[in-house]
């Protein structure tokens, strides 16, 4: 019995020290970021030499840093919702009365996993520039390209959301009633998918932002977003290009922990893969 | 039922697929179309059959960036499977729910995370003049400038476990629940050691998301490129980076040439990712 007693107090021993070290290892990148951000200097002794806000005043005093982030804002938004009216029908009719046509959905959403982000913009480039569209070099190949690579987040939660509900009698009870299909979509299956639908657009609205690949290759310097302008600004002063990263973490940080609040406990599936 | 009507209902049948044709019209124009043509442009030359864009990909160049990128993806794969295996099996046993939850919350936030910022803050931290480094330094540890570089592949190595870490907690926490507490005890009474029961009843039915989990870390790193970019440059050589610097036309204008690469770089992540949703598929129906 004390055997057994002292045996279970050396796992939790050993279970503490796994949390601190991961904790440790997720935690002090971010937290030595911000507190590099508003350093004087940090680079030559072990605590910064004096605090300043200087860099975050240069950095966002720049018209750049407006137009990026507002072009951020613009992908991310539209893409959102370009995906959830593309998505959210689809599922719905899928789910309700052509469920064989749901393995064929899947694949194209899990398609996105499987094609790196230099392998789509590639692909994109080389069949688009031949077709007369006003795509190639635009923002709206970006969306679209960011549309392919968000799709599998949108999908997944909508997905779930309508396996939760029973859409076929919620239907049938809002036709009896006399409600077209928009009405019905809108006003009866939307309200009870809610959850799913928001956790969707959050989770693309979050790997959209922080979208650097296929806008490096797409569009480059045509249309700056906010990841292009922080590598850019690696390169040439990493004092205000730490302001701009801890912007970028605090982005990320906070539509998850939004997600995570409206999901509720119970947790979601891994979904992961994003802006790699 | 007249011939009439059957077959007005069996049009009708057809007609509610027109309803997914938006999706579907989508999927064609921005997944399915754009990669066949890669694959015809790959494999042909004029119109003609050739495989010889993949013969010119086997320069000692890109043959290395195979293996570059292959070994960087498996060692964070490996690393991150084995690492997170251990922090998932610290959080589901822990009996402190607050702990549970935060730390389960932690990794679904950072899990999403990576590219520049991420980049980014391990210059600061483990740079030439980071704090890490500058604390190390203090101990008598010089990582600099042989022991260790940020600015290369073990730098990568060590970023990318930021979310190849989170990824692999989430993927394998309903696995370990799955494992049942009477197992454990059975083994036990049975006169099996902790380790026996581990190494003969819970790595077996762990095995096919460990395994499932290697492959989805691993096309998880391969298809990487954000953060290498900004951490290395063009100075480690990997896929992605040589086929971006393919697209952008700095090295040379050889568009076919790009085409068999990325047809190499699909084929190692197929494999991966439809590896991990047939042991996906296996695990789901083992834990029921």
């Amino acid at each position: 019995m004390t055997q057994f007693a002292s045996a279970s107090k050396d796992r939790g021993i050993w279970r503490g020290i796994v949390l601190a070290l991961f904790l440790t290892f997720m935690i002090v990148p971010f937290l030595a970021t911000v507190l590099f951000s508003i350093s004087v200097r940090w680079d030559r002794t072990i605590f910064p030499e004096g605090l300043t806000l200087e860099w975050w005043e240069r950095v966002t005093s720049r018209s750049a840093f407006e137009t990026t982030l507002t072009n951020s804002l613009i992908v991310s938004l539209v893409t959102m919702f370009a995906l959830a009216l593309l998505v959210t029908p689809t599922a719905y009719w899928a789910h309700l009365r052509v469920p064989r046509g749901k393995p064929f959905i899947e694949f194209l959403t899990i398609i996105p996993f499987g094609i790196p982000g230099v392998v789509l913009a590639l692909a994109l480039i080389r069949f688009y520039s031949d077709v007369p569209l006003p795509l190639i070099n635009t923002p709206n190949i970006l969306v679209a390209a960011c549309m392919v690579i968000a799709l599998p987040f949108m999908y997944r939660p909508v997905a779930n959301a309508l396996d939760a509900v029973d859409i076929h009698t919620l239907t049938e009870a809002a036709q009896s009633l006399g409600a077209g299909w928009r009405q019905t979509l809108w006003r009866v299956i939307l309200p009870n998918i809610m959850p799913g639908v928001i956790g969707g657009c959050l989770l693309v609205f979050s790997t959209v932002f922080a979208e650097f690949t296929l806008t490096n290759l797409l569009v480059g310097a045509r249309f700056k977003t906010f990841p292009i302008y922080l590598v850019e600004f690696t390169r040439f002063d990493g004092r205000q290009a730490s302001a701009l990263a801890v912007i970028s973490f605090v982005v990320a940080w906070l539509t998850s922990l939004l997600i995570i609040w409206i999901a509720g406990r119970g947790g979601r599936p891994a979904e992961a893969l994003g802006a790699r | 039922m007249t011939r009439g009507e059957r077959n007005a209902r069996q049009s009708k049948a057809w007609l509610v697929w027109l309803g997914l044709l938006p999706f579907f019209l989508f999927g064609l124009a921005f997944e399915i179309i754009p990669v066949l043509t890669l694959v015809r442009s790959s494999f042909t030359d004029k119109g003609a059959l050739t495989l010889n864009h993949f013969e010119r990909a086997l320069t000692p160049l890109f043959i290395e960036s195979f293996r570059n990128s292959i070994q960087l993806s498996a060692a964070t794969a490996f690393l991150g499977v084995v690492f997170g295996t251990l922090v998932a099996h610290a959080i589901v046993t822990t009996r402190n729910r607050f702990v549970r939850e935060a730390i389960t919350a932690l990794a679904d936030v950072t899990t999403n995370f990576g590219g520049a910022p991420l980049a980014f803050a391990f210059i600061v931290v483990l740079g030439s003049t980071g704090v890490v480094t500058l604390i190390l330094k203090m101990v008598g540890l010089n990582l600099y400038p042989t022991t260790f570089r940020v600015y290369s592949i073990q730098g990568l190595t060590v970023a990318y476990l930021y979310f190849q870490l989170p990824l692999m907690i989430l993927l394998i926490i309903p696995s370990l629940l799955g494992l049942r507490r009477e197992w454990r005890e059975a083994a036990i009474n049975l006169g099996a050691s902790s380790f026996q029961y581990w190494l003969r009843v819970a790595l077996p039915f762990l095995a096919p998301s460990l395994l499932g989990g290697f492959l989805l870390l691993f096309a998880n790193a391969f298809g990487a490129y954000a953060t290498a970019w900004t951490l290395t440059g063009p100075d480690v050589n990997l896929v992605t980076v040589q086929i971006a610097a393919l697209v952008r036309g700095e090295v040379q204008l050889d568009p076919a040439l790009a085409d068999a690469l990325a047809m190499l770089s699909l084929l190692v992540m197929t494999i991966c990712v439809a590896g991990y949703q047939w042991l996906g598929g296996r695990a789901r129906k083992g834990a029921r």
